[in-house]
């Protein structure tokens, strides 16, 4: 009866990250559902039509996570399951009804009309960093821009200090780039459990002296007459916090690298602004900076011809089903202009991304001021280091390249924070 | 041509929105796509079928 193609296949692997096109299309020619025996064994999903019939059942699969074994023992959304976890990592790891009751909080803080408002904000940091180093002619994209934006723009959404984007920067990055076999692990762990501290710390704040913003929303929020539990509410922050971060800052880095070696294209951009809402998808699908996420199968089904079993893992491989020939002409190149492009790069179904508009927001106006303010960059030959693992996210650690120096426009960077911190909270909350 | 968006099926991904602006409006609490109108000018057959072609949930269905 069992009928299973078995792989061997590991997105956290060296191999996954240095032969991505050919690993991708070898599975999927094997099998769009196949199974492979690492961490307990799990489903890879990487047709692209079979994931997207399987998105659309979330009632078959399920994003719960259980680790103190109340509910159903189920892992979540991480493959593998995270050692040591005491509760679950926020909505993402919570199934329709209830994760929809978080999604219609936060949503009206994420619509394409709400993350417009931040549009300024973003735009003027942006410089700001760049106006930090313009003098010198070198920079490094994600130390001195591509962390920094999104980091400063999570803190406006969730309603915190401005200036505390520096607590969580290093930590949230350190936790999604380090593999848990490194010697530096510990200390990375050690990080994000202070990390943690400190968004207790913060939540606690907003019960006295509420900011405007995600934060506040959440504490005020009922749902059947009672208000979210506080650990799903921590867990909220810190999938808020990851999400904002990371993802953001990977899908830049890799655009301004594929820029990097491809100056005509770059130039086409330059000219055609227009281009740049099909260059973002076309970025999105070609890198899907968040390359998958695990589900556990609630009951033995058949979606799209396959047969699942109750509990089994699944890893939704919305990486590999971006590079689908069958859904993609010519997969494995990026044309800016793609369009039609029904990418996954968002994921599909209920857990679409739910920052997906302020991701391109911010994504596309960090790229226009590069490309004003930079526009002969070069990044330095052997200087870009990608995440050791980017089964989780498809990353850079560094990315530092050099250009025709300039001089500044505007203010410090610091000054530029704490005044869009009085901006958004008044002068004497803007810092505390 | 006639145009509709099954509310159950689309999940805010919005690039209906970016292949035809005119027909696809996004609601503002949280981005899901609705249609003023269900009947496309003939003028926009070719941009609503790209709308059609685009959505990654396959949300959108014509009757032409």
């Amino acid at each position: 009866m069992d009928s299973r193609t078995v792989v061997n296949f590991d997105q956290h692997s060296t191999e996954y990250k240095a032969s991505f096109p050919e690993i991708s299309h070898d599975i999927r020619s094997r099998c769009p559902a196949a199974w492979t025996e690492r961490y307990g064994g799990y489903w890879v999903i990487s047709g692209r039509e079979l994931i997207g019939e399987m998105a659309k059942h979330p009632e078959l699969l399920s994003n719960d996570h259980d680790p103190m074994g109340v509910r159903n023992g189920y892992q979540g959304i991480a493959i593998p399951s995270p050692q040591g976890a005491t509760s679950r990592g926020g909505f993402i790891e919570m199934d329709p009804p209830d994760q929809l009751e978080y999604r219609r909080v936060l949503n009206p803080f994420l619509s394409p009309a709400a993350v417009e408002r931040w549009r300024p904000m973003i735009r003027e940091l942006s410089h700001a960093c760049i106006d930090e180093v313009i003098e010198t002619g070198r920079l490094d994209f994600v130390d001195d821009l591509a962390n920094i934006v999104p980091a400063v723009l999570t803190m406006g959404m969730l309603g915190f200090p401005l200036t505390d984007w520096v607590i969580y920067c290093e930590p949230a990055h350190a936790l999604v780039y380090t593999p848990p076999s490194s010697p530096d692990f510990p200390r990375v762990l050690a990080q994000a459990m202070q990390m943690g501290a400190r968004l207790a710390e913060e939540m606690e704040r907003a019960r006295t002296s509420p900011r405007p913003g995600m934060l506040t929303a959440l504490l005020e929020a009922q749902t059947a007459g009672s208000p979210f539990v506080d650990d799903d509410i921590l867990g909220t922050l810190s999938l808020l916090i990851g999400g904002g971060f990371d993802t953001t800052t990977s899908l830049t880095s890799h655009a301004l690298t594929w820029l990097d070696d491809h100056p005509d294209q770059r130039r086409r951009l330059l000219d055609d602004p227009e281009l740049l809402d099909t260059a973002t998808e076309e970025f999105v699908r070609f890198t899907t900076p968040a390359q998958g996420g695990g589900r556990t199968i609630t009951r033995d089904c058949e979606i799209g011809g396959h047969a699942f079993r109750s509990g089994d893992r699944v890893w939704m491989a919305y990486g590999l089903a971006n590079h689908d020939p069958e859904a993609f002409e010519r997969p494995d190149e990026i044309a800016l202009d793609r369009f039609p492009n029904r990418h996954a790069g968002f994921g599909l179904g209920v857990h679409r991304c739910i920052g997906s508009n302020l991701a391109r927001m911010t994504f596309k106006t960090m790229l226009t001021v590069i490309l004003e303010r930079l526009p002969d960059y070069r990044l330095d030959p052997g200087g870009a280091v990608r995440y050791e693992d980017i089964g989780t996210i498809n990353g850079y650690q560094h990315l530092p390249a050099t250009f025709s120096p300039g001089k500044p426009r505007g203010r410090p960077l610091e000054q530029v924070i704490d005044r869009w911190g009085s901006t958004l909270y008044g002068p004497s909350s803007a810092s505390r | 041509m006639q145009v509709r968006i099954d509310p159950d099926v689309c999940q805010g991904h919005t690039l209906c929105a970016l292949a035809a602006p005119g027909i696809f409006l996004l609601r503002h609490d949280d981005g899901h796509a609705y249609v003023e109108s269900p009947d496309v000018p003939a003028e926009l057959h070719d941009l609503v079928r790209k709308a059609v072609a685009t959505c990654p949930e396959g949300a959108i269905s014509i009757d032409e």
